[in-house]
């Protein structure tokens, strides 16, 4: 799992390649928090992540709470087709609120 | 034969080689009672059997396994002494175990027969006492609980049910889930393939903010609202049977009544109020039923002046089994075929049939290649003799490990009597001990499968006929326990398996009186040691006193002869009076190539096994001559006996300016082959003779040479022995 | 992408079985025939969940699960282990060690494919 981070007209640009699971827990949780800090608003590209697990998913709840309780906006981008199952799941897809735009595989 | 037959075929094989193991074991046991190793083989083996037995659905192997499992585990943890009794009893159990294995293994759908049943109940019987008496505890705890909660539901006020016809299931993962490896998506798209998960809520309310969250701990809960049809209770409790010892799952039935909904969130740690909108969100009740709930709640507080409900008592979770229909239907849709790769273990079974097929394609490999030496020899191109030269050599590297593929240590065969000299000393009332010495020298597989009866009749003889009685041994000075010992090892292309014991020998004169009476021989016949006691092999030859149970049954040892002969094998006996007896069998390697030496009289070719052969001698002039005159000729100073393989065979070819002799050996005697050329080295297919062959002297197979012509195997054993008959005759 | 599980038991017959139910349902399969075997097999590659029998030759199940669990690319696979009615404190020792989930012995090959259905979906 990597993440990069680039910022642009005050907003943080998050990329997460690879698995959010359990195994880089810690690790994303280390890089993806201080985005909050730096700017008031953080876009998390989902588009590469290959697989999600209940860890995984628990931290972008965490950063959707982080980013609420300090007044900033937090949207989820281009959901890889294992973060849609996972969404789609729990019928979550309402709770972070962003517009889930279905990927160019399914076309 | 389908993947799931071959995995059967392997069930039997596995379980075979786990009894083997698990008899060694006991009887290991019997002498050191302690020896953990030997009680952890034991159960393992029983374990191992019930377990796979189980997956193939055997239940009758299952059953009866399972009881002696139990009685193992016991003896593993201390709980019940090992003695002689116990040990007789699990042989015996073992030896039931296999019975059932071969009953399935000989016809799968077949029950039992009554014998076998009626052994089955009356070891269960024996084993009763040794038995745990727990296992009817645990289901009366559950009983109790049941209990339990049904009461508490009746002292509860009647109130309306609620309309939903969806289960609702309340979820709280515990801390540390996540770190044991447990995903509860998983469990929930589990859920959500046995049914439908109609609606689902997260509550993230536990997780605290950064940096109090720690990443790898779980702090979700969900309310979720199931519809699925045929779903019961315990179904829906077996979803998440790997995680209810860390969770709290609260599961409502379809239609439960409002009180029981009241207790429910009652019971759960989040704002009343909220869950109760939580609820009516998740379909899992209506506005009005809440609003009925939430009133029915607070009289019941006034009335009983608690701060809560009765406890509703923990939802009992059954270890529930899962019905199987339904995984098959929710795993159905996935079912994907797909290449897969398998790691190997280190060994592969593989059926003895395939390996056969291909030491039957090197066999014809061998000839073909000789065929094509031949033929590149003949062109004289020095470019293609090297070439089919490289062939030729790999073409015997791939014939030798062809064979060894097939090669097995003796060992095993070896230790299977053990358990046969326990039994027969009990039964015939003599002490007798089994020693075994060089179980690791190999053969070829069709080779042991063949030897196992010979060994049984001269194992069953010695201890019968050989081992005296503890008395008489005492009165020899001998020690009172007799001694069978079974030795194997190598020598040149045989392998020599001896059977022995410390008993009291052979009888030479009664051997003599015996073969006279059944005129086997005659009055004034000279005969050695050796071919006095080789008499007892003779048909119909039987010097034992008492028939016994065991050998005396009028198969005698001229069956166990013939047996080992069928396997172009010799048999010869040792024997001092009072000292003990030996049998020695000699068999060959292999039973399907050899490397043979080519030799050639007149027009015709024969082989002898190239290990078999000492030395190359050419015949001079002046030897000749003598040769004519005598049937040995001086070799270094010894008599080498000979046959001129021109007249055994009859052979008209005109005579060859040059003879040459070939010096056999076999056995420790030696003899010459009198032969007009010698051909060199050649790979041998042995080709059975057929039927119409059998009685031929002198010849044990045939094969096929690179020209196609056939030549003839010699049974060199055979002339050896002839050679050094005529010879001794001469002599006298 | 196909999850994999190992099997780790020392009947070559079991793992034929389960492997077969395994495959059959889209899980790509990894054998071991015991402790020891297993462990030299697990080499980095992701393997989503392990089945292992207790008591086995060479390294025994509980043993196995406790060196695995040290590997950091293993720290997490969840465990089913394998065991019969008879060894509740091997269940106390083997939850220890970090293995939770338990399948009974014997079981019928889709109880099996229930129980991993559970964890892994293939």
């Amino acid at each position: 799992m990597t993440i990069s981070i680039a910022t642009s007209n005050g907003v943080c640009h998050a990329r997460v390649t690879g698995e959010m699971t359990i195994y880089h827990a810690a690790e994303m949780k280390g890089e993806l928090l201080p985005c909050f800090d730096q700017c008031a608003e953080v876009e998390i590209d989902l588009s590469e992540v290959s697989e999600i697990d209940t860890a995984g998913f628990q931290l972008l709840v965490l950063a959707k709470r982080v980013a609420t309780s300090a007044g900033k906006k937090m949207r989820l981008v281009a959901h890889s087709p294992a973060i849609l199952e996972v969404l789609d799941l729990l019928d979550m897809t309402s709770y972070f609120g962003d517009p889930v735009v279905i990927p160019r595989a399914l076309h | 034969m389908s993947e799931l037959d071959q995995a059967l075929q392997t069930f039997f094989v596995e379980s075979r080689e786990l009894l083997e193991a698990m008899e060694e074991s006991l009887l290991t046991l019997e002498s050191e009672p302690d020896d953990k190793e030997a009680i952890g083989a034991i159960f393992r083996a029983a374990h191992t059997i019930k377990g796979s037995g189980g997956l193939f659905g055997l239940n009758g192997i299952v059953a009866f396994t399972h009881v002696v499992e139990n009685v193992l585990d016991r003896v593993r943890s201390d709980e019940i002494p090992v003695n002689g009794d116990l040990i007789a009893l699990l042989l015996s159990c073992r030896d039931h175990i296999g019975m059932l294995v071969e009953q399935v293994a000989a016809d799968a759908s077949a029950e039992p027969d009554n014998e076998t049943l009626a052994t089955g109940v009356m070891l269960l019987n024996q084993l009763k006492s040794y038995q745990t008496a727990t296992k009817e505890t645990a289901p009366a705890v559950s009983k109790t609980n049941v209990k339990a909660e049904s009461q508490v539901m009746t002292t509860l006020p009647s109130g309306g049910k609620v309309e939903s016809g969806h289960w609702h299931i309340s979820l709280r993962f515990g801390r540390d889930v996540l770190r044991n490896g447990m995903d509860p998506l998983a469990f929930i798209r589990y859920l959500d393939n046995l049914g439908e998960i109609v609606h689902v809520a997260m509550l993230p309310d536990a997780m605290p903010f950064p940096p109090d969250m720690d990443p790898e701990s779980c702090y979700l809960g969900f309310e979720i609202d199931f519809h699925g049809d045929n779903v019961d209770k315990a179904t829906i409790e077996g979803v998440f049977e790997f995680v209810r010892e860390d969770c709290s799952i609260r599961i409502l039935p379809p239609h439960s009544r409002i009180e029981e909904y009241i207790q429910f969130i009652n019971d759960l740690p989040e704002n009343k109020i909220a869950l109760g909108e939580l609820l009516v969100n998740c379909g899992s009740l209506t506005r009005k039923e809440l609003e009925e709930a939430l009133h029915l709640q607070e009289k019941l507080r006034v009335e009983s002046d608690q701060e809560a409900s009765p406890m509703l008592g923990d939802i009992l979770v059954k270890q529930g089994v899962v019905q199987p229909e339904l995984i098959e239907a929710a795993l159905g849709k996935q079912k994907v075929a797909k290449e897969n790769k398998v790691q190997e273990s280190k060994l592969i079974r593989i059926q003895a049939e395939k390996l056969d097929q291909l030491i039957n394609l090197v066999g014809e490999m061998v000839i073909a290649g000789a065929a094509t030496s031949l033929l590149a020899q003949r062109t004289r191109d020095p470019a293609l003799t090297e070439s089919t030269s490289t062939l030729s050599r790999l073409v015997e590297e791939i014939r030798d490990s062809a064979l060894q593929l097939r090669m097995v240590q003796i060992g095993e065969t070896f230790s299977r009597f053990n358990r046969v000299v326990r039994d027969v000393s009990k039964e015939i009332g003599k002490e007798i001990g089994l020693s075994i010495g060089g179980a690791e020298t190999e053969l070829d597989k069709s080779v042991v499968e063949k030897i196992g009866d010979p060994l049984m009749h001269l194992v069953r003889n010695s201890m019968d006929h050989g081992i005296e009685k503890a008395d008489v041994r005492v009165k020899r000075g001998k020690p009172a326990k007799g001694t069978v010992h079974l030795n194997a090892y190598h020598e040149s292309s045989s392998i020599v398996v001896e059977v022995g014991d410390d008993g009291g020998g052979l009888n030479r004169e009664r051997i003599l009186a015996k073969a006279l009476e059944k005129g086997l021989i005659t009055a004034n016949q000279v005969l050695s040691d050796k071919e006095i006691y080789g008499l007892i092999f003779e048909a119909g030859f039987s010097t034992a006193e008492a028939v016994t149970n065991l050998s005396g049954r009028g198969v005698g040892m001229d069956v166990v002869r013939r047996n080992i002969e069928a396997l172009r094998g010799t048999v010869e006996i040792d024997s001092r009076e009072g000292v003990g007896t030996t049998v020695k069998i000699r068999l060959p390697l292999t039973l399907a190539i050899i490397d043979g030496f080519l030799l050639g009289v007149g027009s015709a070719s024969y082989v002898v096994p190239l290990d078999m052969v000492m030395e190359c001698i050419e015949l001079t002039e002046a030897e000749r001559q003598l040769t004519r005159e005598n049937n040995y000729i001086n070799l270094r100073g010894t008599v080498l006996p000979f046959i001129r393989l021109r007249e055994q065979f009859r052979e008209d070819g005109k005579i060859s300016r040059r003879e040459n002799i070939v010096v056999v050996h076999y056995a420790g005697q030696k003899a010459g082959l009198v032969v007009d050329e010698l051909m060199g080295e050649f790979q041998t297919v042995i080709k059975p003779l057929g039927k119409l062959f059998e009685n031929l002297k002198g010849v044990s197979g045939s094969t096929i040479l690179g020209s196609g012509e056939v030549a003839l195997i010699l049974d060199v054993p055979a002339l050896i022995q002839r050679a050094v008959n005529v010879e001794s005759r001469a002599v006298l | 992408m196909a999850k994999t599980v190992m099997i780790v038991d020392d009947s070559a017959s079991l793992r034929q079985v389960v492997g077969i139910a395994l495959r059959g349902a889209g899980y790509e399969v990894l054998e071991g025939c015991d402790g020891k075997d297993a462990l030299s097999k697990l080499t980095g590659q992701k393997v989503h969940l392990v089945i292992s029998d207790v008591n086995m030759p060479n390294m025994d199940g509980i043993t196995f699960v406790k060196n695995m669990k040290l590997l950091p690319a293993y720290k997490f696979t969840p465990v089913i282990m394998l065991t019969t009615e008879a060894q509740e404190s091997k269940k106390l020792e083997g939850q220890a060690a970090g293995a939770k989930a338990w399948v009974v012995k014997p079981f019928q090959p889709t109880q099996m494919l229930a129980a991993v259905a559970k964890l892994v979906m293939p």
